[in-house]
């Protein structure tokens, strides 16, 4: 695992529920305590490799100007030799002190200036606070995760099957398409009662991870209205998604929680 | 599936003798003694010798009323149970106040205006006896039912089941907002059985009669929780994770 993923997984580690059995009682306890202690707040470590980026309001994503660390193997993605990050992806970053983000004229991008960023209805970019919570609680444990539907690099469109089978709104293949197709998806429109829908692709913490042949992600992690998906909606997604393991995800008083809808058939016994 | 046994030789010991046959065992001793249970309220009493007493008891159909009466044992069968009995195994009669044994559909009937959701309630505990589960009450987990591979003393349990009939929004149902889902979950976390959630085709909640559902389908979906910090060391692929 990277440096930082480990700062910030210890991190997380500390405020995170745990879900096993019996002890589940407790361990709440103890994570309410955490979070509302005054004293001993985790901190996360300054770092002395920062990579800095240009936030590009018309893409609405940072493009990276100076890359330190290893992180960039599964954070961005690739467009024209260069490294574009999401807002959810730059927030990451900035919050763990990885990133320093300037605007066009060069003036300093402070982390409240990205929370705004993000705070913009449900359209900030393609994102919303509930799914950096999502992305952020990923990340932070190692999983390598990228917005449904958008390739790594724009090879990465014949290698991998995923934005030809999802009903994406990108333009991935045409070069001339404008720019701001290609690298946004509108995952944040509003969902209707029941409906669900693809928000990242997840894939399994990966030091041998590659941009350019990421492989089938471990999972589509899918979002929902603040109703449960219905039956006909996971069905309909399911055969839209086909071949792909799906998983969903509730966040609520900034707990993150993932769920699997399998259909099953129970064994006719002896 | 991975069952868990509980002890060593209790794999051994229901492998020797399947549900089925002991099931089978209850059947035939029923219809020789042409058992009849006594309808009262939402349960149905009937007696039973010492050899069907053993048999109640290694299939799990219904529960022991404890009494002082020496030769005979009283149980205490549950409307599905009683109807499963009575309508698929056709194994007992059920009589009423007036002593006379209910045809099914009198007794399919009174069920419903007991409880409107009889029929998927039958359903469901059919579907799974069928394939020679053991069904029994869930209440005490805030669920339908539960389910085992066997007698309890041998399982643990597998599943903690719940109904969902497939309306239009469910409006009506169960797991309705991610709240119920947390609380179910939680539940049944705490008994370590994973949710399953059988969903069944709507026309069989306006089923008249019991002969109707036959024809309407149940599927079987599981809910579990994903834990992202324990499925890290598990690099193989995210299908074959541990039911919760």
């Amino acid at each position: 695992m990277e440096d930082d993923e480990r700062e910030r997984f210890r991190f997380y580690e500390e405020r995170s529920d745990c879900d096993s059995d019996s002890e589940g009682y407790v361990e709440d306890l103890v994570d309410d305590a955490l979070c509302y202690s005054s004293c001993d707040i985790p901190k996360l470590q300054l770092r002395k490799d920062v990579s800095k980026a240009q936030w590009i309001e018309e893409l609405g994503m940072a493009e990276v100007v100076e890359k330190k660390g290893k992180m960039w193997t599964t954070t961005g993605i690739v467009r024209d030799g260069k490294i574009y990050c999401s807002i959810e992806e730059t927030l990451f970053l900035a919050e763990i002190g990885a990133l320093h983000i300037v605007n066009g004229d060069d003036t300093y991008l402070s982390l409240k200036d990205l929370y705004e960023k993000i705070a913009i209805g449900n359209d900030g970019y393609g994102s919303s606070w509930e799914s950096f919570e999502v992305y952020r609680h990923l990340k932070s444990l190692g999983y390598i995760v990228g917005r449904y539907g958008v390739p790594w690099t724009f090879k990465s469109t014949k290698i991998n099957s995923i934005a030809e089978n999802g009903a994406s709104e990108l333009d991935g293949t045409s070069c001339n398409g404008s720019r701001h197709n290609i690298f946004i998806t509108e995952m944040f429109t509003n969902l209707q009662f029941g409906e669900v829908k693809p928000m990242f692709d997840v894939y399994l913490p990966n030091s041998k991870f590659k941009k350019s042949s990421p492989g089938s992600p471990c999972f589509l992690l899918c979002r929902t209205s603040d109703h449960p998906p219905s039956k006909q909606a996971t069905e309909d997604l399911e055969t839209r998604c086909k071949g792909h393991h799906i998983k969903f995800c509730n966040v609520e008083h900034g707990r993150v929680n993932f769920f699997s809808f399998n259909k099953v058939e129970l064994p006719i016994l002896p | 599936m991975g069952i868990r046994w509980k002890g060593k030789g209790a794999e051994a010991k229901a492998l020797a003798d399947p549900m089925s046959k002991i099931v089978s065992q209850l059947k035939c001793s029923l219809i020789e003694y042409d058992s009849r249970g006594l309808l009262s309220g939402f349960s149905v009493l009937i007696e039973a010798n010492e050899e069907q007493t053993g048999l109640f008891n290694r299939t799990c159909f219904g529960r022991r009323n404890i009494t002082t009466e020496k030769d005979k044992q009283w149980f205490q069968l549950s409307m599905e149970e009683a109807f499963y009995l009575s309508y698929m195994l056709k194994c007992i009669k059920v009589v009423g106040e007036d002593n006379c044994p209910t045809n099914d559909d009198e007794l399919w009937k009174y069920a419903i205006s007991k409880r409107n959701n009889f029929p998927n309630l039958f359903k469901a505990y059919s579907h799974l006896r069928m394939k020679n589960w053991v069904v029994r009450a869930g209440s005490q987990y805030g669920v339908d039912f539960v389910a085992y591979p066997h007698h309890p003393t041998l399982v643990h349990s597998e599943y903690a089941v719940l109904i969902l009939s497939v309306e239009d929004d469910n409006s009506n149902g169960r797991l309705r907002v991610w709240l119920d889902f947390h609380c179910t979950l939680r539940l049944c976390g705490s008994v370590a059985k994973t949710l399953l959630v059988l969903h069944i085709d709507k026309n069989c909640s306006a089923a008249t009669s019991p002969s109707c559902l036959e024809s309407c389908l149940v599927e079987e979906r599981t809910v579990t929780r994903w834990n992202p910090e324990q499925s890290r060391e598990n690099q193989t692929t995210v299908q074959k994770e541990p039911s919760n």
